[in-house]
């Protein structure tokens, strides 16, 4: 501990120099900024400004990526708050009930207790990195395909159990989301799937354009000008702020957020943007007005969001501590890492002391900045629910068009987006969420690859997943979960059939 | 029959699941120890079946297909068409003008909103777009036959 400590002080002396400090808010801000732009990720940005880096040191270089890439998880709730456009994927459940907040007038509230919850659980994971990196990472390491594959699985199992929509509504969403998944070409074997002779599909559907297409359009779709009738009164500044009962009441789900989101993060290629979805659904399963959830409930913005940002966080555990990227983003870190002349990996800590210490604590520093950048700007992006919405929705097209063709400058993304959008239309009018559908979208390559790699390991014998002891407590707790959802099923007294009710009835 | 709401959204479950099953039949299944391009989707197309199957079956408890309020429609189609129109005129005449022409069309025709107010909103925006987008951010806005 004496030397963690020493050692968090020989980061601080770099990560407090004003060159240091430069970067890491300029990565900040460009990280706000593509969070908030639909389309334009943190993978984007970072690729963007990686050549930037080129003539700086290896420390200046990665704080300012990585701040770029956590910057962009606060950036994200902003545009899903204000407008249900998800700015970046991991922000799709934020849209759900930040915006619900956003129209009975808390939309400033919704945006300072992500902002805060973020910086929370990103001090959080931010701690957690600096303590348990090296024997967090070794368990991580124990995880194989047969792991992930259980994982993933309990994942969506989780998620339909918890939720309040019927077991078979939510799996349903999901399966359609993984088929989408399947959408491209094979890596396995090359196969062109459902590709239809259209060549952009061949690399699959992307993310962006069914998130940006079922939240945000369908959302316009279904929301005529003349229903929308509350005019967003010019709040106070003490308005704008959360009141001493939401902040009570995002507490604990900024606790849960935080502990939820770095376990998740801290897993190779488990797709971490599941933790907001994860975190969701446990606050849906222990709040005590679970009727409240989709209708603004405060733990349905501070929970996702907690989630989303200490996940971000954990997923640098393996980057750094076993040189293991958990995707993209943190691949592309590596890479300028490299570029640079540093290795990452369990020598990292040894060999270059100044870059790992140097780097945690500039990010002590960059949720600081975070916290400094949001706050204050709520007021202004809160001005922007004043414009009448008759004038609002069509900014939002247009916003999405070019959000989403930005991703590939494929017109084709552009036409998914569109058919996302009627198809989320639909979705609303058969009382389906959306939700699972992206998540099932999202988890898809990952689940297929760690299932066939397992089939091959074991040369076809199901049973791997079931001889591993990782694997088989994961779907022991999946297959619980499935028990009690068909002893409730059949005995009708299922609690999500009743909430359905109550919810039904308020409509 | 009392037609109700799931026996619509089990019933197109199921067709959706037979037109996957219909398309995938070039797909290897491959076998367990080598895995194909379609053991993932079947799987899938399976249990899409049989929960859309089990849904329409319980749709008793679901409210009747009459109950559902389509008041948004007329908007709905509205707002699609001109998004249709954009996205299809979006490479062909560029960036300024498709925009231009969708937010003019929506707030003009489908809003009915002044048109003064309308046409600025529309130009204005779209410039300011354009400048963030293409000159700030160097992202490459399709051009059209125009030029911009």
């Amino acid at each position: 501990m004496e030397s963690i400590f020493a050692n968090l002080l020989l980061g601080f002396e770099v990560a407090l120099r004003p060159d240091v400090l430069l970067y890491a808010f300029l990565g900040c801000l460009v990280g706000t900024l593509v969070g908030m732009l639909p389309g334009i990720g943190p993978l984007a940005g970072i690729s963007i400004l990686l050549p930037v880096t080129f003539g700086l040191d290896a420390t200046k270089a990665i704080v300012m990526l990585a701040g770029i890439y956590y910057g962009s998880q606060y950036g994200g709730s902003t545009t899903s708050i204000l407008m249900r456009i998800p700015g970046e994927a991991a922000s799709v459940m934020t849209c759900i009930d930040g915006h619900a907040m956003a129209r009975k007038g808390r939309a400033g509230a919704a945006l300072a207790i992500a902002a805060v919850g973020s910086f929370i659980a990103g001090t959080f994971g931010v701690i957690m990195l600096t303590l348990v990196a090296p024997p967090l990472a070794a368990f991580a390491l124990r995880f194989g395909p047969p792991e992930y594959a259980a994982l993933l699985v309990l994942g969506l199992v989780f998620l339909a159990y918890m939720s309040s929509t019927s077991l078979v509504r939510t799996l349903l969403m999901a399966c359609t989301g993984m088929l989408l998944g399947c959408i491209g070409i094979d890596v396995m074997t090359g196969h062109f799937r459902y590709s239809f002779d259209i060549k952009e599909l061949g690399d699959g559907i992307g993310i962006v354009p069914v998130a940006v297409g079922l939240f945000g359009l369908g959302e316009i779709l279904s929301t005529p000008s003349k229903t929308v009738t509350d005019k967003v009164a010019s709040p106070r500044l003490a308005e704008l702020l959360p009141n001493r009962e939401e902040w009570r009441q995002s507490a604990m789900p900024i606790a849960r957020g935080s502990v939820l989101g770095f376990l998740v993060g801290i897993v190779p290629g488990s797709a971490h943007i599941i933790a907001s979805f994860l975190s969701y659904a446990v606050e849906k399963r222990v709040s005590k007005t679970p009727e409240e959830f989709g209708k603004g409930a405060v733990a349905g913005v501070a929970g996702p969001e907690s989630a989303n940002n200490s996940a971000s966080t954990g997923a640098f555990v393996p980057m750094l501590a076993l040189g293991l990227p958990t995707g993209p983003v943190t691949a592309v870190l590596m890479a300028a890492l490299l570029i640079h002349g540093v290795s990452p990996g369990p020598n990292l800590v040894t060999e270059y002391p100044q870059v790992f210490w140097g780097f945690i604590a500039s990010m002590y520093v960059g949720n600081m900045m975070l916290l400094a950048l949001n706050l204050p700007l709520v007021g202004l992006f809160v001005k922007v629910l004043q414009i009448p919405y008759a004038y609002l929705y069509p900014l939002i097209i247009m916003f999405c068009i070019i959000g989403v063709y930005e991703v590939n400058h494929s017109i084709v993304d552009v036409w998914i987006m569109l058919i996302m959008g009627v198809f989320g239309y639909i979705l609303r009018k058969f009382d389906f969420d959306p939700a699972p559908l992206v998540l099932g979208l999202v988890i898809a390559p990952t689940f297929e690859l760690s299932l066939r790699q397992s089939l091959v390991m074991s040369s076809g014998n199901w049973t791997i997943f079931f001889s591993r002891p990782i694997a088989a407590a994961l779907f022991a707790i999946c297959g619980l979960l499935l028990v009690l959802s068909a002893i409730s099923y059949i005995s009708r007294k299922d609690w999500r059939e009743k909430l359905a009710e109550v919810e039904a009835g308020e409509k | 029959m009392n037609l109700r709401r799931d026996h619509v959204a089990g019933g197109s479950f199921v067709l959706a699941g037979v037109l996957v099953l219909a398309v995938s039949s070039d797909l290897p299944f491959g076998t367990m120890a080598s895995p194909g391009a379609g053991m993932l989707p079947m799987l899938l197309v399976g249990i899409m079946l049989a929960f859309g199957l089990v849904l329409f079956l319980r749709a008793g408890e679901s409210p009747p297909l009459m109950s559902i309020a389509w008041d948004d429609l007329a908007h709905a189609i509205r707002v699609t068409a001109v998004t249709i129109a954009g996205i299809a005129l979006y490479e062909g005449l560029g960036f300024v003008v498709t925009m231009a022409l969708v937010l003019f069309t929506l707030t003009f025709i489908v809003e009915r909103k002044h048109v003064a107010i309308a046409a600025a909103l529309s130009v204005g925006v779209t410039i300011f777009a354009y400048m963030l987008f293409g000159m700030l951010l160097k992202s490459p806005l399709p051009r059209g036959i125009l030029g911009f």
